[in-house]
């Protein structure tokens, strides 16, 4: 009897073990998994979404770190990454139109990367691009312009980390359950796993926000936060929510609506035409009614980012706001001529508001407290690898 | 006997066990407050706040809390149509924010009615102390109190929040 009731007591312990294993552990996927990530997240952050084949784990944020800033990753080994998305630009590059290899310019500005892991969707204007595995392939492989030139040259970069040591031993280590751990699959998995930790939030808004910090804001940072949440204005009903952005994804949150706008930057024809290859959702969906439409990027850092809009037609910050102050760049041109020829497919959310200049540099003063320093001091340190001798 | 008797504990333990496992789970024991009169009371106010009776909602609250003190919504969606009849009933409806987080420390709709109500009082630190209790409550609360916070406006749809039992 006392046998039967240990075996008995023996059996619960490990049901117990089992079960509690079974909630206690994150996602994993077939892989090995070598080291649980432990997310260092802002103060009223949720924890961002992960897809269960690309677990998170620390060597693979690594590893993607020094792939991030190696140009080795390139067709022609002469732009990584971090050419386009600086990260004392916020992972910006400064430039209106992006520059790939050969001096190839793209037709849209680089996004930054800032919080990349909860945008619902990913680059200016693909409702169907969800995934940061997904969204990488695109400027790897992009012939049309040619960003980093990766078509036809995969065994000729992979060699190049083949045949360095230190690089190898970052691939071993970072797939360890890998016949052949150097591939593009596990660069493209490595990459989304480093991006996916670009999170910032410890700004002065987020120490005001987040932190219980009541002086977190000066006068007028606070006063420009007041306009910028106002009625009045609405900003925020397009820069939304934690992220100032456009729809988040995040662990458990609701399969979030893909939003794209058109903010009245163009009407070439009369009829709203924005030029060629920029249509926006236009040249995904074919919907007339597209035109011109694209995703609202975190304003997060913007301070940062300039120029602005995808094709950084806006120089700066003031021009920003003189821009949607008018309700859109054809009625800032033609103040007097406001009729619905004039944008027929603006945003409805762009109605336009007057500030007086004291307004304007308090709403600046705001968007400047979203820099977050301490982010770009530490993504800044990380300094770019060299290639073992 | 010892095989049968260590066979039939087994079997209670694996039944215990499992029957833990679906509380702990989730959805929490099945209520009958669907039959109380409190409810009735309760479910009339909420017609009534989301019409903007918000006299007649306050007396359908009171009602149903003289039949049932420990209905935290009631609590909170008494203060809400209080506040909402001017701001003579702050100090009041403040109380009543106060009483539904201390039966329902969860309630995430209490906490995005006394953080505008702080807001509105000129008590922005309180506020915003609502606001972080709120971001790992519900989100898209949160989200409309920061902004409420920040901008100094009352948001708009504050009455939409209740729902009926």
């Amino acid at each position: 009897m006392v046998t039967a009731i240990r075996l008995l007591l023996l059996f619960i312990l490990l049901l117990l073990v089992a079960c509690g294993g079974e909630f206690d552990q994150p996602v994993v996927s077939d892989r090995v998994q070598t080291q649980r990530y432990t997310w260092s997240l802002p103060e009223g952050f949720p924890l961002p979404s992960v897809p269960a084949d690309n677990p998170m784990t620390p060597e693979k944020v690594e590893l993607g770190r020094q792939l991030f800033f190696d140009s080795r990753l390139s067709g022609d080994g002469t732009v990584s990454c971090a050419s386009c998305h600086a990260p004392e630009r916020a992972f910006t590059d400064g430039q209106g139109r992006a520059t790939g290899i050969h001096g190839s310019i793209h037709p849209r500005s680089a996004m930054s990367l800032t919080n990349v892991a909860y945008n619902a969707t990913l680059g200016w204007d693909d409702p169907n691009l969800t995934q940061l595995e997904d969204q990488i392939l695109v400027p790897l492989y992009n012939t049309d312009p040619p960003e980093m030139g990766l078509t036809g040259r995969e065994e000729e970069v992979l060699a190049r980390f083949r045949g360095d040591p230190r690089m190898k031993r970052h691939f071993l280590s970072a797939f360890p359950g890998d016949d052949e751990p150097v591939s593009i699959d596990n660069i493209i998995y490595a990459l989304a796993s480093y991006e996916r930790t670009l999170i910032s939030g410890n700004s002065a808004y987020d120490r005001w926000a987040y932190q219980g910090k009541t002086d977190g804001l000066d006068e007028d940072q606070r006063a420009g936060a007041r306009l910028f949440f106002s009625k009045r204005l609405s900003c925020f009903r397009c820069h939304a929510g934690f992220n100032f952005s456009g729809p988040v994804r995040y662990e458990g949150s609701e399969s979030p609506d893909a939003i794209f706008h058109n903010t009245g930057l163009y009407n070439e024809d009369g009829r709203g035409a924005y030029p060629e290859p920029n249509t926006g959702l236009h040249r995904h969906s074919g919907q007339p009614g597209d035109m011109g439409k694209f995703r609202a990027p975190t304003l997060r850092n913007i301070a940062l980012t300039a120029p602005y809009m995808h094709d950084g037609s806006i120089p700066d910050l003031a021009a920003v706001i003189d821009h949607y102050g008018a309700g859109g760049r054809h009625r800032l041109q033609r103040p007097q001529s406001v009729t619905p020829m004039d944008g027929p497919l603006t945003d409805p959310l762009l109605t336009g508001f007057e500030l007086t200049p004291e307004e304007k540099k308090q709403l600046i003063a705001f968007l400047h407290a979203l820099t977050d320093e301490t982010f770009i001091r530490e993504s800044t340190r990380k300094e770019a690898p060299q290639a073992s001798k | 006997m010892k095989t049968r008797i260590s066979t039939i504990i087994a079997c209670i333990v694996v039944i215990l066990a499992f029957s833990s496992h679906a509380f702990g789970a989730g959805s929490g024991p099945v209520t009958t407050k669907e039959k109380q009169p409190s409810v009735t009371f309760y479910n009339d106010g909420v017609k009534l706040m989301k019409q903007g009776d918000f006299k007649g909602a306050q007396k359908k609250f009171e009602r149903a809390l003289k039949m049932n003190s420990k209905m935290a919504e009631a609590y909170n969606n008494l203060g809400y149509s209080l506040r909402k009849q001017g701001a003579e009933h702050n100090k009041e409806a403040l109380g009543h924010y106060n009483r539904a987080i201390e039966l329902k420390p969860d309630l995430a709709e209490a906490y995005m009615y006394r953080g505008v109500l702080h807001m509105l009082m000129g008590q922005e630190e309180k506020a915003l102390e609502d606001h972080r209790t709120l971001t790992g409550l519900d989100r898209k609360l949160a989200d409309a109190l920061q902004a409420a916070i920040a901008s100094g406006e009352e948001p708009d749809g504050l009455d939409g929040l209740a729902t009926s039992w």
